[in-house]
């Protein structure tokens, strides 16, 4: 016998009774959701950048460029330096990487990114700065909504990212810049 | 009955005793992360409702598990991603090591898993000369140290940034005598990169496997998990099968409280949602039983399984908090590790490593009665004739004494009288190891019933 098969029979004897699925029925807060985003990010070390959009993001690039930073963008409209390249290990001298989010959450300063945006997947966490761009629109009141809206076609990479790496490992004292990006700014366009 | 003296929960506990600024200073550390956990969780106002959703979903889940598992690994084989059964720890272990050998692999990153601890896969593959990194940052500093991790969610929180930084001289060449944890950080992080970019393969936990999707989510802070998962071309995921639930909205639930109870964060800095391998690679999970299966044929102990491994109880725990993660002979330690681990416990003593104070199961975001579970712990062992050493002697005494009226209101008439003639040291001996750290109560000047008659009958 398989040990699934074995895992299935014992799984025959469950103790539990069986129960029905509840309902998730909570009220979203939708009052000044920019304005909750906003809290949240910086609760988790995020800045977010309100005004200018992708002009000010151009003209932040620009001046990264000019300092001889490595930048990536995947954003359209958003000009950088490299390219995507043919491995994921290249990409590990990119100073700054510029990613379009998809969906924005309020209660926790979260935001979706789908890997079709990414190049390769390990883009946002390898990046020595990371910086997400997001429309207005697309901030969603909680985690509940956000759920129906992402994206994760079959075979598909997603992840929400809420602020820049941190841990607080060595005597719980918060460093910011753990494995990930050491700093996030989002573009509200 | 097998008993080994040294592995006693009490034993373990003096030992971490006996230095008293550090038990205060474990204890804070703790506590701090409770103050958190309470300001994230009363910053929503549907917290409550949100612990009895997760609790009702993770039931529903439970209850209708095989069908849950089977459309998992219906979903992921769409995905493209393959599905390992393992019943126990060691099949487990030599799936792992299969699907590495067949690569070649000579080195993995591996991120947080405690299922993998509870395996303890790290010396099997490393006697098979497949070389395991941990890049938790605390995971990485205990397996410098060689040593397990004494807590879920901060596995090094036990030690001070002067040893970590002792130990990162020695290990990773930083400064002698430097402390900071922000430079430590930054070395390890360079330490860590290195790892990542030279590793041929790398593992993860689970945090929520979602059935109607084939997708599994692994939740850090530091960014580890996916800086593993997506260099090498090889991925593979440990799942207990606990970790399933039904669909997204699902997981979103459980995305709200975990991190909030953990450490008070809205959410953890990265929820990544892989559903499939990345271009040209390969994702392998593996799903095992160990020991859940039995735990769900008993009632009481099937509501363990609802436990999404926060930490909260553990941060909360007043017996966790003064005698520290290495005394409860379990890889997991506090409420959760008695509730999943005392049926392993061949001391027979951390059931009893706790005051049922509740405080535990006033937290858990999916109200695992966690006090519940221990108390039937003790029931269990006593059934099973394994009461630990001097409990299976008096405690049937203290039951027969306390049954009869007389005896009862006999003796505790003495005992006040007692304490109010004779002196507390010619008194102490009789209080046991009670009295070791407590002092005598004040006697009162009657019995309750006494006083009930008196002024209430």
């Amino acid at each position: 016998m398989s040990s699934k098969q074995e895992i299935f029979n014992a799984l025959k004897s469950v103790a539990i009774e069986p129960q029905p699925m509840p309902c998730f029925d909570i009220a979203p807060r939708i009052d000044d959701l920019v304005g909750q985003f906003e809290a949240n990010l910086t609760t988790v070390a995020g800045t977010l950048h309100r005004d200018g959009g992708l002009a000010n993001l151009q003209a932040t690039i620009d001046k990264h460029i000019a300092q001889g930073m490595q930048v990536i963008s995947m954003v359209d409209g958003i000009k950088g330096n490299r390219e995507v390249t043919a491995t994921a290990h290249e990409l590990r001298d990119i100073d700054y990487a510029v990613i379009p989010g998809d969906v924005g959450v309020a209660e926790n300063g979260a935001i979706w990114v789908n890997n079709k945006n990414l190049g390769h997947r390990v883009t946002p966490f390898i990046c020595e700065n990371l910086l997400l761009v997001i429309e207005a629109k697309s901030i969603v009141a909680n985690m509940h909504q956000a759920a129906n809206l992402i994206t994760l076609a079959p075979g598909e990479f997603g992840t929400y990212i809420a602020g820049p790496s941190k841990t607080a490992d060595i005597e719980q004292a918060l460093v910011v810049g753990a494995h990930g990006a050491c700093s996030l700014n989002v573009y509200l366009t | 009955m097998s008993t080994s003296t040294s592995n006693v929960h009490a034993h373990k506990a003096e030992i971490f005793c006996r230095d008293e600024s550090r038990v205060d200073w474990h204890s804070k550390a703790l506590w701090a992360l409770r103050e958190k956990r309470d300001r994230a969780a009363g910053s929503i106002p549907e917290w409550e409702q949100l612990r009895q959703i997760g609790s009702e979903m993770k039931l529903h889940t439970l209850s209708h598990l095989a069908d849950y598992l089977e459309k998992f690994e219906q979903n992921c084989i769409k995905n493209n991603i393959s599905v390992h059964w393992a019943k126990d720890g060691a099949e487990h272990n030599r799936i792992v090591h299969e699907i590495l050998a067949k690569h070649q692999v000579k080195k993995i990153v591996k991120s947080k898993s405690m299922l993998t601890e509870e395996c303890h896969m790290n010396p099997y593959l490393e006697e098979r000369g497949i070389e395991v990194i941990d890049t938790d940052l605390g995971e990485r500093i205990i397996q410098l140290a060689k040593m397990p991790p004494s807590h879920i969610v901060v596995p090094a929180i036990h030690m001070k940034k002067e040893e970590v930084g002792d130990l990162f001289h020695e290990k990773l060449g930083t400064d002698a005598g430097a402390s900071d944890p922000l430079y430590l950080t930054r070395a390890a992080r360079r330490h860590l990169r290195e790892q990542f970019l030279s590793a041929d393969a790398a593992m993860t936990g689970v945090n929520m496997a979602i059935a109607d999707k084939g997708a599994v989510v692994v939740c850090t802070n530091e960014g580890n998990a996916d800086m593993g998962a997506n260099l090498p071309k090889l991925q593979l995921h440990s799942m207990g099968i606990d970790k399933v639930v039904p669909d997204l909205d699902s997981a979103a639930v459980l995305l709200r409280t975990l991190a909030r109870n953990a450490t008070g964060q809205p959410i953890t800095t990265y929820s990544s949602f892989y559903r499939g391998p990345q271009d040209g690679g390969e994702m392998h999970v593996i799903i095992v039983d160990n020991g859940r299966t039995d735990m769900l044929k008993d009632k009481i102990l099937a509501e363990s399984l609802k436990c999404i491994r926060c930490g909260g109880c553990l941060n909360t725990c007043p017996v966790y908090r003064r005698s520290g993660g290495y005394s409860y002979n379990y890889t997991i330690p506090g409420p959760i590790g008695i509730a999943v681990g005392a049926q392993h416990d061949d001391t027979n003593s951390i059931a009893w490593a706790c005051t049922l104070c509740g405080s535990c199961s006033y937290v858990c975001p999916t109200k695992v009665p966690l006090d519940k579970i221990i108390h039937h712990h003790r029931r269990l062992k006593a059934e099973a004739g394994k009461l630990p050493y001097g409990k299976s002697n008096y405690m049937p005494l203290v039951g027969k004494f306390m049954a009869s009226e007389t005896a009862l209101n006999c003796s505790m008439a003495i005992a006040r009288t007692a304490l109010r003639m004779l002196p507390g040291s010619l008194l102490k001996p009789f209080s046991g190891a009670w009295g070791k750290y407590r002092e005598l109560p004040v006697a009162p000047n009657s019995s309750f019933e006494a006083w009930f008659k008196k002024n209430r009958g």
